[in-house]
């Protein structure tokens, strides 16, 4: 029978191959793994940061696995709890990390490794390390404090003022962010104020200290006050219909970027790379201001060692080397993450850096000003789950649910998720 | 082979008889092993591997839904709750939601679906020429993988720059969101289902119809009966059998579906649009467990379904067997 | 059947019907081309690109670079074709067995292989995944992806109907009276007319594991992926270029386009023959 032969041939062929495939030759070199999410460390076509560690290390070599970040963070826990597959470095988000605290047997401690951990403010130390301070599970790559990213064409066609001075001066607090959205909106045709309801959110509530979960480590978000305000702030812009409902990370959010559908944006450090790269078109459109309130942080992430690795050694160096000072730099200057040390802020690569995309705004000074007043925010278990929760509620008012519903049912998911979690 | 032979045609020598009668014994031992015992070994390689593979992870899983296990809490996976997970997954609105929206995108995606595909089988039933690249024009679908389907579909369904809603624009006055949208989202998720699955379905109605003898047709023809009178008293029900197998396997994989709304959530939460307005029982399933992190609650919502599928299973096999003995 | 006369197609509009319907079917795959041959602003743009635009090359082989798809499609090809033999050589046995041979527990052995059907594999994953990679330790390994599924229930239970239809239990009982062992006998007399049935389950099981996502997703990474898990990745970047996505889904999508239009008549012969016997 000619198919079942073609079948046959191809699994005779393709057991050879597995036969073949299966190992690497031993020639002394050890290879590291690396799993990391979104930008980590190299852009899609470009592993310098490798290349020169490789050169300087002999005999090691570095292979990185990229994934989206919900199946990054899901296979990380179906690795630890399993107990094998994880790779020798594995990358943890800023929200997640909580997530990994109390897994703190299943990471190598570098509090045991001999890291200077004063060379980071105490609050990014403490978001990696266990409750009793004497583990710490990451070492911080950047840190992800705000600013608002705004369009000046846009700005100029609505009749706003577009130097960026003049535009921080337009919104010290939250609610006159809103109050210049009403201004704006409605001037400039299908363009929105902002991009989604959620970041309004996380912006709001970057410049409180408790927010899901007090310093005892108790659920509060149900009766904390600073929440349900950042909530309320946040549904009356929605309501005031000023914003564009992209969902994060979605395709419709990244063609948003492309088409300029929205003129502000909630802007950590690491999201002038993502607009470099989602929509390189609006190279020069874009200013970077102050954030309203002052403060806050999104994002920043931390590299991890699980324990169960079998170059642990190899793995822990090439860690600190990886969040060292001079690497955070150079991915500062090339994608735009933000170095979590706070020494070289001041240093002159950093202080004096300007991002010609962005009209040459001073990235190098306005992230470090929004870094030294934010607090050092509590984060619990499930503060991530909380924080795509709010996200996707807030969404869901941007669709015409009743904000009442939404609050209640977001408090019952997040009741249910934090119960166990 | 040569074996046997030689001794078949081997005389009888009467001195040799006890030996002879002994490897007789010991033959006919062998084949009355072989005849009780072989079959067990033709299964064996399936139920053996399904025992580790399947069986053993199934009831794995039960012992886990019995616990408050989660990995952010060490030592949790020792902490035993009993049924209490149980308890709280049919007090639970999400679940609720999560069962009405698995029944009706199963609605949505199985009834057009098995409609469109008798229709289309009908057509292909009749004499036509390039019946070949007919009957592979409709079962292209069927080879592309449902990545594929939910990443090209994606696009089609995006809000503000998708295809359909581009199409649609001379006739509602805003653009349909898709995913946020109760009956939009199910219909979305339905169309990549039904995209995927109706030329299937239409070759197999087909293969049905060609076994129906043409003389009914002629001789209802004859008796004046129309076109569609035909269909509908000849061909609907000589397929009856294919259609509640068809009912019954799409049934059981619109339970289980998952891999569509998981692909049609671009977030990638889990949530199934942001009010989980297509969020499957599945779907529900794989957000507790992986991106929640409560390996016991979603150990529950396993067994939960499971247990749901086979009702539906068994009400099904009941039903089926109601109609064929009615028929007899 | 092959003398049975089909009623003859009336009018133009049943070639009509069917044709728009064949355009259905098409479409969203010629879609994907149109979207690969463009840059990444075509998905932006209103009206949106219906003809394709002139750097479908460019995009193939940069997603093809990007995206691992060399080593993925040679995965796939491993994947797919270790597991349909396995699962038509596995099948084959057990259907032979619940066909044709007596034996204690027979009804209530196959009433199981029925009911296993039922088990969606999302269900035990944490159990499975502990057992692949911590037991047998093959985290990132193609075995890890091929052991669990070298067995299929709806095989077992396709292989029982083709068999208990195709072969008569004469062949059977003669053999028995010839003296030859079950196993000869499945050897010589079963397996010939096994084939055609056999090769439609390997074909719709290929089928299924080139198209499989979850499993591997799991398991295997961005180093070591299948096809399915490569165009997944291609859409994980931050910076995600649509072109390429859809460019990735040309790539995974081509060679089953290939096998169907090589194999296209054995492949719908098989679908519609496996479902009157069945």
């Amino acid at each position: 029978m000619r198919n079942s032969g073609i079948v046959a041939t191809l699994a005779g062929l393709a057991l050879a191959l597995t036969a073949c495939g299966s190992d690497a030759g031993d020639d002394g070199t050890t290879t590291l793994t690396i799993n990391v999410f979104g930008d980590n460390f190299s852009l899609p076509d470009n592993r310098a940061l490798y290349d020169e560690y490789e050169k300087a290390h002999k005999g090691i070599k570095i292979v990185e696995n990229r994934s989206d970040f919900g199946t990054h963070h899901q296979n990380l826990q179906a690795r630890l709890t399993a107990g094998s597959g994880a790779a020798d470095i594995e990358l943890i988000e800023v929200g997640q990390v909580s997530g990994f605290i109390g897994q703190t047997d299943k990471f190598v401690n570098f509090k045991d490794e001999s890291v200077d951990t004063t060379q980071w403010t105490d609050a990014i130390v403490q978001r990696a390390s266990s409750a009793d301070g004497g583990t710490l599970i990451g070492l911080p790559t950047d840190i992800g404090g705000l600013a608002m990213c705004y369009r000046t064409d846009l700005f100029a066609q609505a009749g706003l003022p577009t130097t960026r001075d003049e535009v921080s001066a337009l919104w010290p607090t939250w609610e006159q962010y809103v109050e210049v959205g009403k201004q704006f909106t409605g001037t400039v045709a299908d363009v929105k104020w902002f991009d989604a309801g959620g970041h309004v959110f996380t912006g709001i509530l970057g410049n409180e200290e408790e927010t899901y979960y007090n310093a005892d480590g108790d659920l509060i978000v149900e009766d904390n006050k600073v929440v349900k305000d950042a909530w309320d702030l946040t549904v009356d812009a929605i309501k005031a219909g000023q914003s564009a409902a992209l969902a994060e990370f979605s395709p419709e959010w990244n063609t948003g970027f492309q088409q300029g559908q929205f003129a502000t944006i909630t802007c950590p450090a690491w999201m002038m790379g993502y607009i470099q790269g989602n929509a390189p078109d609006t190279k020069g459109k874009w200013d970077i201001a102050k954030i309203p309130g002052g403060s806050g942080n999104w994002g920043g992430s931390y590299v991890t060692v699980p324990s169960q690795g079998k170059n642990i050694d190899a793995s822990v160096e090439l860690a600190k080397w990886l969040t060292a000072p001079e690497q955070n730099i150079k991915l500062f200057k090339s994608i735009g993450n933000f170095p979590s040390q706070s020494s070289t802020w001041s240093s002159t690569e950093v202080a004096d850096f300007t991002s010609e995309f962005f009209s040459g705004a001073p990235a190098g000074t306005i992230y470090p000003e929004s870094l030294e007043n934010a607090p050092s925010q509590v984060v619990g278990p499930q503060s991530g789950v909380i924080g795509n929760t709010f996200a996707g509620a807030l969404n869901s008012v941007e669709q015409g649910t009743d904000p009442n519903e939404a609050w209640d049912s977001a408090m019952e998911d997040i009741k249910a998720a934090a119960g166990e979690g | 082979m040569t074996a046997q032979l030689q001794d078949r045609g081997a005389p009888v020598d009467p001195d040799r008889r006890p030996a002879v009668s002994r490897r007789q014994a010991w033959r006919s031992r062998l084949y009355r092993w072989d005849l009780k015992g072989s079959p067990y070994l033709y299964i064996f390689p399936f139920f053996g591997l399904f025992a580790v593979f399947g069986l053993f992870p199934l009831v794995y899983t039960a012992v886990i839904s019995t616990t408050a296990w989660s990995p952010r809490k060490p030592g949790s996976e020792d902490v035993s709750v009993g049924l209490d997970n149980y308890g709280k997954l049919l007090a639970d609105d999400n679940f609720h939601n999560a069962l009405i929206n698995t029944f009706g995108i199963g609605i949505v995606s199985t009834v057009p679906q098995l409609l469109l595909a008798l229709g289309i089988a009908h057509l292909l039933n009749y004499k036509l020429r390039g019946r070949l690249f007919l009957r592979m024009g409709v079962l292209v679908p069927y080879i592309t993988s449902v990545a594929a389907v939910a990443l090209i579909f994606n696009q089609i369904f995006a809000r503000d720059f998708g295809l359909l809603n581009w199409f649609l624009q001379p006739f509602v006055e805003n653009p349909i969101d898709w995913r946020a949208e109760k009956w939009a989202s199910w219909l979305a998720v339905s169309a990549m289902v039904t995209w995927h699955w109706t030329g299937y379905n239409a070759l197999i109605y087909l293969a049905a119809m060609q076994t129906i003898p043409y003389e009914l047709y002629e001789s209802a023809s004859i008796d004046g009966a129309s076109r569609w009178q035909q269909f509908w008293h000849i061909t609907i029900p000589s397929l009856r059998p294919t259609i509640i197998f068809t009912v019954i396997v799409s049934t059981i994989g619109a339970l289980q579906l998952f891999a569509e709304p998981f692909l049609f959530d671009t977030t990638r939460n889990n949530n199934g649009g942001p009010q989980r307005e297509f969020q499957t029982v599945v779907l529900y399933l794989y957000q507790q467990f992986w991106t929640n992190g409560r390996y016991g609650y979603g150990a529950a919502i396993a067994w939960t379904l499971f247990l749901v599928t086979v009702v539906i299973a068994l009400v099904n096999f009941l039903l089926v067997r109601r109609i064929r003995s009615a028929d007899d | 059947m092959a003398r049975r006369r089909a009623p003859d197609a009336g009018r133009f509009g049943t070639y009509a019907i069917l044709f728009a319907i064949i355009v259905f079917s098409i479409f969203p795959l010629y879609w994907s081309i149109v979207v690969s041959s463009r840059d990444q602003s075509a998905i932006g743009s209103y009206p949106p690109p219906l003809v394709p635009g002139g750097s479908l090359w460019d995009n193939l082989s940069a997603a093809f670079e990007q995206g691992n798809f060399g080593l993925a499609l040679t995965n796939s090809v491993i994947v797919a074709g270790t597991i349909t033999v396995a699962v038509v050589f596995t099948s084959t046995l057990a259907g032979f067995a619940f066909a044709k041979l007596a034996f204690r527990g027979r009804n209530g052995l196959f009433t199981a292989v029925v009911a296993t059907m039922l088990v969606p594999t999302q269900l035990a994953i944490i159990p499975l995944y502990i057992m692949v990679t911590q037991w047998f330790g093959w985290s990132n390994d193609l075995r890890g992806v091929i052991v669990p599924a070298l067995v299929s229930a709806f095989g077992v239970f396709f292989m029982r109907q083709y068999l208990s239809s195709a072969m008569p239990t004469e062949l059977l009982e003669a053999g028995r009276v010839d003296g030859a062992s079950t196993l000869r006998i499945y050897w010589n007399v079963v397996l010939p007319i096994a084939r055609p049935g056999a090769a439609v389950l390997g074909l719709l099981t290929f089928i299924t594991y080139w198209n499989d996502l979850f499993w591997p997703l799991i398991l295997l990474n961005t180093q070591n992926p299948t096809v399915q898990v490569a165009i997944a990745n291609t859409a994980s970047g931050i910076e995600v270029d649509y072109s390429l996505v859809l460019a990735g889904t040309v790539i995974a999508t081509f060679p089953m386009l290939i096998v169907f239009l090589l194999l296209g008549r054995q492949i719908i012969g098989g679908i519609m023959q496996g479902a009157v016997k069945g």
